[in-house]
């Protein structure tokens, strides 16, 4: 075939693909009978009533020396891990206060950090393209720093964010700045998988985000710059399973809902949504409405949804910490404007294994622990 | 993925005999061949995801489900919750009672409790 019969087939293509995307997005939306806020509303439900002394800062850990990038939970016991500009990991007690380790890394540009499930060992991941792991139990070096037990090489781009497969200390997923995300064997530092890259499904920008779903571990989400989420499921590296459209900038957070069936998103556009996994449906949108231009509107950092998937908590690059009524779509409380709130972006945040605290890490080198602590009805 | 409508390449001198293969064009062919595939492979799935929304039940399905799966969860954070209380969701705060009055503090120190 000639070079202009192949031209002319791109330029169909192209137009078909385009055409395709655009009867989806039409028929997609006339899909959408009804949204969460909606129906809750229908049901008579009226938005979670906070006073503003509620949700109490109970601890400031304090250590890093520059911002903090990324933050993760173990399990079981109160530990954190935090990543920071300053080239460190630290793991902190959560209820003491007190640093149990602090691990300055090879590479100092590290973007994202994760706990192991059984909490001896940490990764992150970063400008370095790769993902490096350190065994809290190591003995430690010369110089007193813990050294790296392995390092999980391949991408072709910065890694943006990790997670260990939920109850697998040997499996964890990387998402990365070149398009792709990646399943690792820890213990070899081989890759399973490779999701995106050359196949058509795969993100067509920047990877920043991934979540796994604990209900089914083999699937997990990913946002990326190319203003989607996609989900996949780890035993399949040949296609995404479903791509979500919605967002008008990157989708920097991806969080799984409580029930296993539905994901959150956060985004340079301002705003949060939640998608149905299964049918790809948008079911919210959660945005503040606001007078000045969009241009001012402060970036979605991170999420994370409470235990009952109630509350969802988002981090904003202006410091705000908005706590959503997840149902009614209303801001309910806003962490950032109290007194006791974080002096910069909200960089990361997530919540205890058992939902009763939330940690949420800033630009301005703190982490801060926020719990419930007014009276509580149980009925 | 959206391209302008481009002509067909323009500048080719008019002649009778076909130019030979330059390595910028086979180059060029191999590129554009490898993108019309990959296009192809996206109709594919574009037209399947199609097909699947014919079927496909509208959203107020998903947001019944949604509303039924928030409620009877014990949530540490909902000033009402369902029960039972774990009482470690207390084991951020401290509480200190004299025997004059209920006092607690916010602990900001190191603890014994762990």
């Amino acid at each position: 075939m000639s070079f202009p019969e192949l031209k002319e087939r791109h330029v169909a293509a192209t137009a078909k693909v385009n055409s395709l995307r655009e009867q989806l997005k039409q028929r997609r939306h006339q899909l959408l009978d009804t949204d969460v806020a909606k129906y809750a509303k229908s049901q008579g439900r009226t938005a979670v009533n906070f006073s503003s002394t509620d949700l109490v800062c109970s601890r400031t850990l304090q250590g890093h020396t520059g911002k903090v990038y990324s933050l993760d939970w173990t399990p079981e016991k109160n530990r954190i891990v935090s990543a920071s500009q300053d080239g460190r990991l630290i793991i902190w007690n959560a209820l003491t206060s007190q640093k149990t380790h602090a691990i300055k890394l090879p590479c100092a540009w590290v973007m994202t950090c994760a706990f192991a499930p059984n909490g001896n060992s940490v990764a992150c991941g970063g400008l370095d393209s790769a993902c490096s792991i350190f065994n809290l139990n190591s003995q430690v070096d010369r110089d007193g720093n813990i050294p790296v037990s392995r390092v999980l090489t391949g991408h072709k781009g910065y890694v943006s964010s990790c997670q260990y497969v939920p109850g697998q200390d040997t499996r964890l997923i990387t998402s990365s700045g070149d398009q792709t995300c990646v399943l690792w064997d820890v213990t070899t530092g081989q890759r399973i998988s490779i999701f995106g890259g050359e196949f058509p499904s795969g993100h067509t920008s920047d990877v920043l985000s991934v979540s796994i779903n604990t209900s089914n571990s083999n699937m997990f989400v990913s946002g990326s710059c190319d203003a989607t989420a996609r989900l996949w499921d780890a035993r399949i590296a040949s296609r995404a399973i479903r791509t979500y459209h919605g967002h008008q900038g990157d989708v920097n957070a991806v969080k799984f809902f409580p029930d296993g069936q539905r994901f959150g998103t956060g985004s340079d556009d301002g705003t949060c949504m939640l998608f149905d996994m299964r049918t790809g449906h948008q079911l919210q949108v959660y945005s503040q409405q606001l007078d000045n231009s969009d241009q001012d509107a402060p970036i979605v950092t991170s999420i994370a949804f409470s235990i009952s998937g109630r509350l969802l908590f988002a981090g904003y690059s202006n410091g705000d910490c908005y706590v959503w009524d997840t149902l009614l779509a209303e801001v309910v409380l806003n962490l950032g404007k109290l007194q006791t709130s974080h002096e910069g972006r909200i960089s990361c945040l997530g919540l205890s294994d058992d939902g009763s605290a939330l940690c949420t890490g800033s630009w301005d080198k703190n982490l801060k622990i926020w719990a419930f602590g007014g009276h509580r009805k149980v009925i | 993925m959206t391209t302008n409508g481009e002509r067909a390449e323009e500048g080719r001198p008019p002649s009778s005999l076909p130019a030979p293969p330059r390595t910028g064009d086979f180059l060029g062919k191999h590129r554009l061949s490898a993108a019309i595939s990959r296009l192809n492979q996206e109709i594919q799935f574009l037209e399947e995801e199609l097909n699947e929304l014919e079927a496909m039940e509208p959203s107020s399905s998903a947001c019944k489900e949604i509303f039924l799966s928030t409620e009877g969860k014990p949530d540490a954070f909902l000033p009402i919750t369902p029960g039972p209380e774990n009482t470690a969701w207390h084991r951020w705060f401290q509480r200190v009672r004299s025997s004059h009055s209920r006092k607690w503090w916010m602990h900001k120190g190191a603890s014994d409790v762990s």
